[in-house]
């Protein structure tokens, strides 16, 4: 299978999301033709500065995806989800709006006339991925977490209030889980960055929750929300719980080693807990 | 001067009629993980608009520390954009230069943007240099972070970029004066 991919700002300087996304995708089959050219997606910023800028920036890669022949656009990080899908629910929404970001993008020497369908990176692994492809991490048990704008507009890839889909996941492909409040609290976001202060309990409330009802592990299905509750756990604010992303433990169940899967990148070592869980 | 007849600077907003239903119920702020730093969480705001306080409307620090969550847009009751609505109210306090003075979000934004429409992509630690050169400080208490960063080759030598820079800032250009012409 080959997919439309958009890597987004992050990917590359993340916690091994790129090395676990792409020794996983290789793994099952899955072939990632990253959009040439991309740019950055606008994020949280652009729309707050000028609506027609945003869709324009997000709606660049629609034109490029067009002119590649693929229908659909994936994409690993959860802001890039919502950014890329509420750009393409204006389009779809608004005539005027579609007319206006079709001529500046025309000006670029692009092309624009249909909006592909927005993905997430983690609907295309859970469609892949085998069951149980081993039994070792069985007792290994996982606190999932969603973060803020996956299962929130503009996309509906599960109850905004209480999802499900990532649990389901991890049991699926052999992990335990461990029920929590916080799997959609929000950590702060990119306010975390020049907030630290204000934001820092809004992490660790989220680390406490899950590692007091018993989670090993956490693991997250976004470039920020893992930055986030990995860097938070420094002194004696949270106890130590190792964040990861959903790719790593895909392929770990998948029999692949921590380091392929950039697992040394990661702020607090999961080593101790993946060796004997 | 009767504050009903001041003019409403947020008639422009496609969405703001929305706010006209709310029923002041107060959801939205308790769902939001950062009211505790906002002067008027967005009920209290939707209320001020409501009410014509159009200046503190302009000067409130809310939007800017709207995070973009989404919490309160899928729980309000009243079906009412709320996310969308201070992604608007930025735009428009922007435009209008009523951000508080003390209010560091404006200038990350700034800076970010700056970043875009250089180089077409984003590199976090050019954000913050380029944020930092007014906020000294927050970029300091940054560094024991990017050490550890370093560390693990987590942290981009340089900057990223698109192919060809130049051509693409047009789409800024080109966005600026649709916008003016508005
Ligand atoms: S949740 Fe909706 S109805 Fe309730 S106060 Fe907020 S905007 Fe108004
Ligand atoms: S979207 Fe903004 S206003 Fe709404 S709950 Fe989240 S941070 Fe608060």
């Amino acid at each position: 299978m080959r997919i439309c991919f958009y890597p987004g700002c992050s990917y590359a300087s993340t916690a091994g999301y790129k090395e676990s996304t792409e020794a996983v995708c290789q793994k099952l089959g899955i072939e990632l033709v990253v959009i040439p050219d991309w740019n950055c997606c606008g994020a949280t910023v652009m729309f707050g500065e000028n609506k027609l800028r945003a869709t324009a920036l997000a709606a660049r890669h629609f034109a490029l995806t067009q002119a590649m022949g693929f229908e659909e656009i994936v994409t690993g990080c959860n802001a890039c989800y919502a950014t890329l899908g509420k750009a393409a629910r204006l389009l779809n929404e608004d005539a005027e709006l579609f007319i206006k970001t079709k001529d500046v993008l025309q000006a670029l020497g692009l092309t624009l006339d249909r909006i592909p369908k927005i993905r997430h990176l983690f609907e295309i692994l859970t469609k892949a991925m085998p069951d149980a492809p081993s039994e070792r991490y069985r007792s290994l048990s996982v606190g999932a977490y969603y973060g803020c704008q996956l299962t929130r507009p503009h996309q509906f890839l599960d109850k905004g209030g209480y999802p499900e889909i990532l649990e389901t996941f991890l049991e699926r492909i052999g992990f335990a889980v461990t029920d929590h409040s916080a799997r959609t609290q929000c950590c702060g976001a990119s306010h975390a960055v020049i907030y630290k202060d204000e934001c820092r309990n809004l992490s660790a409330r989220i680390i406490r929750e899950i590692s007091d009802k018993g989670a090993q592990i956490i693991t997250t299905i976004c470039p920020l929300c893992q930055f986030n509750l990995d860097q938070a756990q420094t002194g004696d604010l949270t106890p130590r719980i190792p964040v990861t992303y959903f790719t790593q433990l895909a392929g770990l169940a998948l029999g692949l080693s921590a380091t392929s899967l950039g697992m040394n990148k990661l702020l607090v070592s999961a080593e101790k807990v993946i060796s004997r869980p | 001067m009767n504050k009903a007849s001041k003019p409403n600077p947020f008639t422009s907003i496609s969405d703001i009629a929305t706010i006209n239903a709310c029923i002041q119920c107060g959801t939205c702020s308790g769902s939001c993980p950062l009211s505790d730093q906002m002067d008027h969480a967005p009920r209290e705001l939707f209320a001020l608009i409501r009410e014509g306080e159009y200046d503190m409307a302009l000067k409130s620090n809310t939007p800017w520390f709207c995070v973009s969550c989404y919490a309160c847009m899928v729980r309000c009751p009243k079906e009412i954009p709320v996310t969308d609505l201070m992604y608007a109210f930025k735009e428009i306090i922007t435009r209008k230069r009523t951000a508080p003075k003390n209010q560091k979000m404006p200038d990350m934004y700034r800076a970010f943007s700056r970043i875009i429409k250089a180089k077409g992509r984003i590199t976090e630690s050019y954000v913050m240099a380029l944020y930092g050169v007014k906020h000294p400080l927050d970029a300091l208490k940054n560094i024991p972070l990017a050490v550890k960063m370093i560390l693990r080759k987590r942290l981009e030598p340089k900057a990223l970029s698109v192919s060809d820079p130049e051509s693409f800032a047009r789409l800024f250009e080109l966005t600026e004066k649709s916008e003016d012409k508005a």
